[in-house]
């Protein structure tokens, strides 16, 4: 068949890997876990969302956003998208989709509902407070609910992640995520996980931060609670004169982009 | 592993949902036939239904041998990838991520710039609404040229019709409807060649013609639903 060798074309998958994006996004945090668990090295730029570079605009023309991965000079923005290309150019190493094509499907859907409905609530609980955040935590919790009958009684009973004995795509983008309803908790006052409620789901969250690529992506707590704490302020247009001093990496981006950050955070790839 | 008929596969639709029609496009394209299709009342949603997509409750549902499967792009990848026949998505793994790159751009950036357009009742919205619908439309035009390549290819997917072909087919006559009561052009020729004769290739493709409705019936439901200054769901 013939086949130009195009702009278009996959580059081979020596090249070198480069990922531009932000320290506190989630969405970043899913590549370099994906990266970490099929064993590629690959540069990392840390991107100011207050001032973005021009080689990110550059790769990204459309959304402006992070992440963005570029392989051999081909850029790839959006999470789930680029977790999908790592799995399409290396195969053969630890995959992240399952490998039957119902399975799949299934794991894609509960992808775009952590995307489409789960994040924004989570979101916009942080982003709320009295009756708007009630209700905010209301659609939380229904959300946490479907989640947890399918780990109950559903596609994903009796596993340990979702992806099975071993973490998948799923637990990916669920879990660099997730991890920020602790901090919004503490931040907002607001009970979002009761492990009463949703036993199988904080179970399932333990065991994913308890891995050591988990461990070594996700930031600290105590920056995330300063960076979440600051943000809170900006959002809510509080007196935050005596929050906590935000840390050297936090102030650019939580001050000069505040609602740009917040979606970074939950809300938007 | 050709569909045997009836039962063993099920797709749960509504005939005017963009999201109903590019499934039933794909699977044309797929080559999969013998499917029942089931025409839901999104007033009186069936048993079956809200059972095989407690998430949502909403159409496309694909039922394969009793499983289901919901969100069309999610059902556009399984088709793809559940029953031989043409590949719907590229297999080169860069292409690939372009393709599914621009299906979310159409669903997440396009369609919702040209909503208002569509919610509009009077010139003077439709004339602001159509403007705003126009960025979007010159990033799509961008990208078949991106896709298609200085070839010229007649589709997203090249030669053939494939992942974003389906994701824009889907709206293609619902796009047409509106224009045609508005007296407007969203791919007009003159500004955006290339959609515009994507526009008449991709409906003119046999695949296409069985599995979209006519324009001509959208307009009538379109008419009454301005006239009736209800919002659709779709």
């Amino acid at each position: 068949m013939e086949k130009k060798s195009s702009e278009n074309a996959t580059p081979p998958v020596a090249a070198p890997l480069k990922l531009f994006g932000s320290w506190a996004s989630s969405y970043t945090h899913r590549v370099q876990l994906a990266l970490r668990l099929k064993g590629l090295e690959f540069e990392y730029v840390e991107e100011d969302l207050g001032n973005k570079s021009d080689e990110l605009l550059r790769h990204n023309p459309v959304h402006k956003k992070v992440p963005v991965l570029v392989h051999g000079g081909r850029a790839l923005p959006e999470s789930v998208i680029i977790l999908q290309y790592l799995d399409d150019a290396w195969p053969e190493t630890r995959p992240l989709l399952p490998a039957d094509a119902f399975d799949r499907a299934l794991a894609r859907f509960w992808c775009h509902f952590a995307d489409d409905k789960l994040g924004p609530a989570v979101g916009a609980v942080f982003a709320s407070t009295g009756e708007d955040q009630e209700a905010a935590v209301r659609q939380v919790h229904e959300n946490l609910a479907l989640l947890e009958v399918e780990l109950r009684d559903g596609a994903f009973r009796g596993r340990r992640f979702f992806g099975g004995d071993e973490v998948g795509l799923l637990d990916v983008v669920l879990g660099c995520g997730s991890y920020w309803l602790a901090v919004f908790e503490d931040v907002t006052g607001v009970r979002l996980v009761d492990a009463d409620a949703f036993p199988r789901f904080n179970a399932w969250l333990r065991d994913f931060e308890a891995l050591d690529e988990v461990r070594e992506t996700i930031p600290a707590v105590d920056r995330l609670l300063e960076y979440a704490r600051g943000l809170r302020h900006m959002l809510l247009g509080l007196a935050g004169a005596n929050a906590a001093a935000p840390s050297a990496d936090a102030p650019t981006t939580a001050a000069a982009a505040p609602s740009a950050a917040a979606a970074d955070i939950a809300v938007d790839i | 592993m050709a569909a045997a008929a009836g039962v063993e596969l099920r797709l749960l639709g509504e005939w005017l949902s963009p999201y109903c029609i590019r499934v039933k496009q794909a699977l044309a394209v797929k080559g999969v036939a013998g499917y029942e299709y089931v025409e839901e009342d999104l007033e009186h949603k069936s048993e079956l239904l809200l059972s095989s997509n407690p998430v949502h409750g909403k159409v496309p549902v694909l039922i394969h041998r009793g499983a289901p499967v919901c969100e069309s792009l999610v059902i556009v990848q399984y088709v793809d990838e559940a029953w031989a026949g043409p590949a719907i998505l590229p297999s080169d793994p860069y292409e690939r991520s372009r393709a599914r790159f621009w299906a979310a751009y159409i669903d997440d950036k396009f369609f919702p710039s040209w909503e208002p357009f569509f919610k509009s009742k009077t010139a003077e919205d439709r004339a602001e609404t159509f403007k705003n619908a126009i960025p979007a439309v010159e990033t799509l035009e961008k990208a078949l040229t991106e896709c298609s390549s200085s070839e010229g290819k007649p589709f997203f997917g090249g030669d053939s019709i494939g992942y974003v072909d389906v994701a824009l087919g889907g709206y293609l006559a619902w796009i047409k409807a509106v224009d045609e009561v508005a007296g407007t052009s969203l791919f007009d020729e003159a500004k955006f060649p290339r959609l515009a004769a994507w526009a008449e290739r991709f409906a003119a493709a046999d695949a296409v013609r069985d599995a979209s409705p006519a324009v001509e019936d959208i307009v009538v439901f379109y008419k009454k639903m301005q006239a009736a200054e209800t919002g659709a769901e779709h």
